[in-house]
């Protein structure tokens, strides 16, 4: 088992959290933190209005997946969320994949893939 | 049939208390209605305007305004005046539940100023309207009509219904509680200013999304609640003959509902018509303004009277905003002209058009419709004179407006020092003072610029200490449409060096 420990950072849609989740338990990689953000990408810009007045929001409300990997095989946990949030249409979302230098499990104190 | 006098009395007595306890009730429905439509970063604002309204009101009108009307309507009439009389409630503890349904019906006018004036009005020139509004705008308002003068039929009649002939028919407040406080609210909002970012630089609306529909919503059906007592409460059970009263609280209860439901109804349909889709916002508005069109006309008009004045309520409120936003330019945040003081003038001067008589349809004559137009414009001069007073001197003593780094601060931070949707709270740590990211307080700074407003005060991801650069370098470059900077509010550091310690970093 090699030492390397990665995160996993996706942007998704918020509906598509539960979806994940279940994709990410199927792969084996069941733990994870998810965040409410709000960003900017390809989504166009949508339209809402208050009193009949339209205003324009271009930060659209997203999750943020992070899930950090040792045991399971990085490329499969990618798939597992790219296909899982995928609906096709502009605003589904990105998968960031980053090497993580340290780890420690607070209750243990297990350092390393171990940790995680 | 007549029934024993002490038993109507005790009845009339219950009653007038569970009223005054219903309308009172109205209170938290303003709170929740005002608060929903403002930004999260002043709804304690709104809610501490409301709150003084009621304690501070319920003072000012116990000292000063419940006597002072019944000294505007000698003085107006043809009824001796009597100072000392007119302050005899003070130790006459007969007269204190009258008193008591008299001050929840002048708190209601007093806290619908707090609608249009919010998001930038000063905490203390807003104190000293209220005590204005329940010490004298507000009792002017009940001496010219309900007390016995100016436009009041009677044995002594007030010189303009002396003049005309009749006395002028505004039953729960239509006029005397509502189109006063939405036209004091109106000239509140045009004295102090729209809030910074209402208007572009061409002066072109540009909307300031509230905080919370759900709230605004709640808020109005806690209204709706309260207003039976409103409305029906008005009517005494038993009559002076000890015989029940059950025709006109039938009328009365019906045509409050029709009013209602005719008035959300139309409102409903005009945001359908205007903007494509049934708004909730204009609904909840609408509802109130079928209620306010309703208020004064209730036991005077037949039941399709009541229905098409509640309709007619609902429809004019989109209809009025746009015209007080767009042709006024008066920031008039909540809506308060459009909800009650256009749908309270209309219905009140059409009660004679589906006025009742013995029970069936009769106009009511035109001297009739000719003093409900003279008391709307009288009632309406008066809220306007002696709103532009009191605001004036306001303006004088306190200064009306917040500075322009406190209005995009906030003024939940700036007027109170609080936030009222706090993201970190404290969890019994030792440590006596919790900062936002529970640990410790950091120490003060002299520019604290980088504060994070989560309801979009300032752009987010600036460092403490920095001055926020401008909006378009911080998001990529790509231009952004002009309406997107209200909502991300502003583009200026606050300059607030008063609030030392609030890191969030």
């Amino acid at each position: 088992m090699s030492d390397d420990v990665e995160i996993v950072i996706a942007i998704i849609r918020r509906e598509k959290v539960g979806d994940v989740k279940a994709a990410l338990s199927d792969v084996g990689a069941p733990s994870l933190t998810v965040t409410e953000v709000s960003g900017r990408g390809s989504q166009p810009a949508k339209t809402e209005q208050w009193r009949g007045e339209e205003y324009t929001v271009d930060l659209h409300e997203k999750a943020k997946i992070e899930c950090v990997v040792a045991d399971v095989p990085t490329a499969d946990v990618v798939e597992a969320i790219r296909s899982a949030a995928h609906t096709g249409e502009k605003g589904d979302g990105k998968v960031f994949v980053l090497p993580v230098s340290h780890a420690v499990q607070i209750r243990t104190g297990k350092e390393g893939a171990d940790a995680v | 049939m007549p029934v024993e006098p002490a038993v109507a009395n005790g009845i009339n007595t219950v009653w007038a208390l569970v009223v005054a306890f219903l309308i009172f009730f109205m209170q938290p429905g303003f709170a929740l209605l005002e608060a929903g439509q403002v930004r999260a970063k002043n709804a304690g604002n709104v809610l501490m305007k409301n709150m003084t309204d009621w304690t501070l009101g319920v003072l000012a009108y116990f000292l000063v305004g419940f006597g002072l009307s019944v000294i505007v309507a000698a003085l107006t009439s043809t009824s001796p005046l009597d100072i000392v009389g007119a302050f005899a409630y003070v130790s006459d503890s007969g007269q204190w539940i009258g008193w008591l349904v008299g001050a929840v019906f002048a708190m209601t006018a007093a806290t619908i100023v707090s609608g249009a004036v919010a998001e930038r009005m000063s905490f203390g020139a807003y104190v000293f309207v209220a005590a204005a509004m329940t010490a004298v705008i507000y009792p002017v308002a009940t001496g010219l009509t309900w007390d016995g003068g100016l436009l009041a039929a009677g044995d002594n009649p007030g010189f303009v219904a002396d003049l005309l002939g009749v006395g002028y028919l505004d039953f729960a407040g239509a006029t005397v509680v509502h189109m006063l406080g939405g036209l004091a609210g109106l000239t509140g909002a045009y004295m102090v200013g729209p809030r910074k970012g209402r208007f572009d630089e061409h002066g072109n609306s540009q909307p300031i999304p509230g905080h919370s529909m759900l709230l605004a919503v709640l808020g109005t059906l806690i209204l709706a609640f309260g207003w039976y007592g409103f409305n029906v409460g008005t009517s005494a059970i038993f009559n002076s003959s000890n015989e029940l009263l059950s025709a006109q609280l039938g009328r009365v209860a019906l045509n409050t509902t029709l009013g209602m439901g005719a008035g959300a109804l139309a409102a409903m349909a005009m945001s359908a018509r205007r903007q494509g889709k049934p708004d909730p916002l204009w609904t909840a508005n609408g509802l109130l303004a079928g209620l306010v069109a309703v208020t004064g006309a209730v036991p005077h008009v037949t039941w399709w009277g009541g229905l098409i004045l509640g309709g007619l309520g609902g429809a004019i409120v989109l209809p009025t905003y746009r015209f007080v936003v767009d042709e006024l330019g008066i920031d008039d945040v909540c809506g308060v002209f459009p909800v009650h003081g256009a749908a309270g003038a209309l219905g009140t001067i059409l009660i004679p058009v589906f006025g009742v008589q013995g029970g069936s349809w009769s106009f009511l004559g035109v001297d009739q419709l000719v003093m409900q137009i003279v008391g709307v414009a009288i009632i309406g001069l008066w809220a306007v004179v002696g709103t532009g007073v009191a605001f004036a001197v306001a303006d004088a003593l306190f200064g009306l407006r917040v500075s322009e780094a406190e209005e995009e601060l906030g003024l939940d931070e700036g007027e109170h020092g609080v936030s009222v949707y706090p993201e970190f709270t404290g969890d019994g740590a030792p440590e006596p003072t919790v900062t936002a990211d529970g640990g410790r307080p950091s120490p003060p700074t002299e520019d604290d610029g980088g504060r994070v407003e989560t309801d979009g005060g300032v752009p987010t991801g600036v460092p403490m200490g920095e001055p926020i650069p401008d909006r378009d370098s911080t998001d990529g470059g790509r231009p952004s449409p002009p309406t997107d900077a209200v909502v991300d509010c502003g583009t200026t550091p606050p300059e607030i060096d008063d609030d030392g310690g609030e890191a969030d970093e």
